[in-house]
C-alpha cells in the first residue's frame, strides 16, 4: 500500500517534468600540455617548462526546448589559463520561425572565422588550436542578436548569418587590460558547402574604443605622445593615436576541402580600426592534411604582417619631434610572422581523439625563431 | 577449439559484411525518399518530410547497424560523424537524431511516430514499419 502513494507521486513529477522541458547536457574537453623548445622563449602562452593548464578547457552545454519552437541554451566554460574558474561564455534563446529561419537573442560567439564557433571544441578540428596568425582576434564573445537561414540551392547548401549587438569588456591589446566597448557590432557572413568542399566569407564592422593604459611599455609611450600632441593643440594627430570610437572593420575569405581523405583548408582576414595606434592587420593560412582511417596528418603555414597605410606617417612635418613621435609610433606597431605547423591527430576513441603538433614561430622583424612542441586529448560527451 | 572459435568469428564477420541496412518509416507515411534525401535527415539538413511534417529521425547507438548505414548512406565514420555534429551541437545549430539501442528499440519507435524514420538490419524488417530504401 506505501508503494502506490510514492508510485503516483513519481508519475505526477515525470508528467509535470515533462510537461516543462527536455534539458540535454552535451559537454566537451581538451587537456593540452606543451612547452617551448628553448629558454627564455614564450609562444601561445607557453614558456621552456610544461604546461598542462594553459590551453586545457572543460565546458558542458545545457539546452532546453521550452516549447516547439523555442529553445534556451547555455555553455559553461572552465579554462585552465583563467584557473578553471567556470564562466557562462554564451547563454542564449533561440526562436526558429520554420525549418530555414531562425533567431537568437544573448551572448554568443562572433563569427569571425570559419572555426569561430567551435573555437573551444578541439575534437571537431584537426590541429591542437586552430592558426594563431589569423585566429588572433583578442575577444570572442558579443550580446546581441542573431539571424540564422538554410536553405539548399540544388546540391548546395548555403548558410547565411547576420548579427548585430555590442561587446563590453577588457581586451589585451597595446596595454595588458584595456576597457573596451564596442557598439554596434554589425556584419554578414555566408557559407556555400557542397559535399567535399565549402567557401565562406564574412563582414563585420564596431564602433570600436579600446582604453590604453599605463601597464606596458608601448601603452606608456602611446600616452605620452597623445597626451602631448593634445597638449600642443594638434587635436587631430592625438585622435589618430587613441582608439576612440574608431570605426573597426573585419572581413575573411576562406575555402575547405575534404575529397578522397584529402583535406585542404585555407582562410585570409584583414582587420582594421580607422585612425588610431593599431596597425591594419592582414593574416592567412593554408592547411593540407591526409587521412588514414582513424589517423590524420596535416601541415600548415601562417602568415601575419600588421602594417600601417604609408599615408599616415609624416602626418606633422611642421613641427619634426613630434612627427617623429608619431613615426616611431606608426613603426613600433608592425609586425611580420609566419608560422609552420605539423602534427598529427589519432580518433583512438569515436569521442576522443589524441594530438600532437609541433609550431615553428618565425618572427621577421626581430629575426627570431620559437618552437612550440603540445600534445592533446580532446574530447566529446 | 581455437580453430572452431576462429571460424565463428569470421562467419559472424562475413554475415554482417553481407547484411543490408534497410531505412524505414511508419506505415502511414506515404513520403518518398532516396539515399540522398535520407543523409540530408541524418546529416540535420533537412528537417520535414516532403510533405511538410517535421521528421523524427533515430540513430542506433554505436553498433554494426550504426556502422553500416553510417558508411553507405551517410558516407562518414562515427568519429567524422561525432566531430560533424559536435560543430552543430555547441553552436546552437543543431541536435543530432536520438540514439536507440537495437533493432528492435527501433522498430517500436518507428511504428508508434507517424514522422519518424530508422534503420535496421534488414533481416528483421516486419510489417509494423514500411521499408524505404535498402543499401
Amino acid at each position: 500500500m506505501k508503494k502506490l502513494p510514492i508510485a503516483i507521486a513519481l508519475c505526477g513529477a515525470l508528467t509535470s517534468a515533462a510537461s516543462f522541458a527536455e534539458v540535454r547536457i552535451n559537454g566537451f574537453a581538451s587537456i593540452v600540455g606543451g612547452k617551448t623548445m628553448d629558454d627564455d622563449t614564450t609562444l601561445y602562452g607557453y614558456d621552456n617548462d610544461i604546461s598542462f593548464k594553459n590551453e586545457s578547457v572543460f565546458a558542458l552545454q545545457l539546452s532546453a526546448d521550452l516549447q516547439d519552437k523555442l529553445s534556451a541554451t547555455a555553455q559553461i566554460v572552465a579554462r585552465g589559463e583563467n584557473d578553471f574558474d567556470a564562466e557562462f561564455e554564451w547563454a542564449y534563446l533561440t526562436y526558429e520561425f520554420t525549418d530555414e529561419l531562425q533567431l537568437s537573442a544573448g551572448k554568443m560567439r562572433v563569427p569571425f572565422y570559419r572555426y569561430s564557433d567551435f573555437l573551444d571544441v578541439g575534437y571537431a578540428y584537426r590541429w591542437i588550436r586552430p592558426p594563431q596568425s589569423v585566429y588572433n582576434i583578442p575577444f570572442s564573445t558579443y550580446e546581441g542578436l542573431s539571424l540564422l537561414h538554410t536553405s539548399t540551392l540544388g546540391d548546395w547548401d548555403s548558410t547565411v548569418q547576420a548579427i548585430y549587438g555590442g561587446y563590453d569588456g577588457t581586451i589585451a591589446v597595446v596595454s595588458v587590460n584595456g576597457d573596451t566597448e564596442l557598439n554596434d557590432i554589425a556584419g554578414i557572413n555566408w557559407t556555400l558547402s557542397y559535399d567535399w568542399f565549402s567557401a565562406r566569407a564574412a563582414y563585420f564592422v564596431a564602433d570600436t574604443s579600446i582604453a590604453i593604459e599605463n601597464d606596458t611599455d608601448t601603452g606608456i609611450a602611446l600616452n605620452n605622445l597623445e597626451q602631448t600632441l593634445r597638449g600642443a593643440g594638434f587635436a587631430e594627430q592625438a585622435n589618430d593615436i587613441a582608439i576612440d570610437e574608431d570605426n573597426g572593420s573585419f572581413f575573411a575569405i576562406g575555402f575547405s576541402v575534404d575529397y578522397n581523405d584529402i583535406l585542404f583548408d585555407a582562410e585570409y582576414t584583414e582587420f582594421e580600426v580607422d585612425n588610431s595606434a593599431l596597425a591594419k592587420q592582414t593574416q592567412y593560412y593554408t592547411s593540407v592534411g591526409y587521412r588514414m582511417d582513424e589517423w590524420t596528418v596535416h601541415f600548415t603555414y601562417e602568415n601575419n604582417d600588421d602594417e600601417h597605410d604609408s599615408s599616415r606617417y609624416n602626418a606633422l612635418t611642421a613641427v619634426p619631434p613630434l612627427n617623429q613621435g608619431i613615426n616611431q609610433v606608426l613603426e613600433g606597431s608592425k609586425a611580420k610572422s609566419n608560422v609552420y605547423t605539423i602534427g598529427t591527430r589519432y580518433n583512438f576513441h569515436p569521442s576522443a581523439a589524441f594530438k600532437v603538433d609541433f609550431s615553428r614561430f618565425k618572427d621577421d622583424i626581430t629575426d627570431t625563431e620559437t618552437d612550440v612542441v603540445a600534445v592533446a586529448v580532446d574530447l566529446i560527451f | 577449439m581455437r580453430k572452431l572459435f576462429l571460424a565463428t568469428a569470421l562467419t559472424v564477420c562475413s554475415l554482417n559484411t553481407f547484411a543490408e541496412v534497410a531505412v524505414i518509416v511508419n506505415p502511414a507515411n506515404s513520403n518518398q525518399l532516396d539515399a540522398n534525401a535520407i543523409k540530408k535527415i541524418y546529416l540535420g539538413k533537412s528537417k520535414s518530410f516532403d510533405d511538410g511534417v517535421k521528421v523524427n529521425p533515430v540513430n542506433q547507438d554505436g553498433n554494426s547497424v550504426a556502422d553500416e548505414f553510417n558508411d553507405k548512406v551517410v558516407g562518414k565514420s562515427g568519429s567524422q560523424l561525432n566531430a560533424y555534429w559536435s560543430k552543430l551541437v555547441f553552436t546552437g545549430k543543431g541536435t543530432p537524431p536520438e540514439k536507440l539501442s537495437n533493432d528492435q528499440a527501433v522498430i517500436d519507435f518507428v511504428s508508434s511516430n507517424t514522422d519518424a524514420i530508422g534503420y535496421i538490419d534488414s533481416a528483421k524488417i516486419t510489417d509494423n514499419v514500411k521499408v524505404v530504401g535498402k543499401f
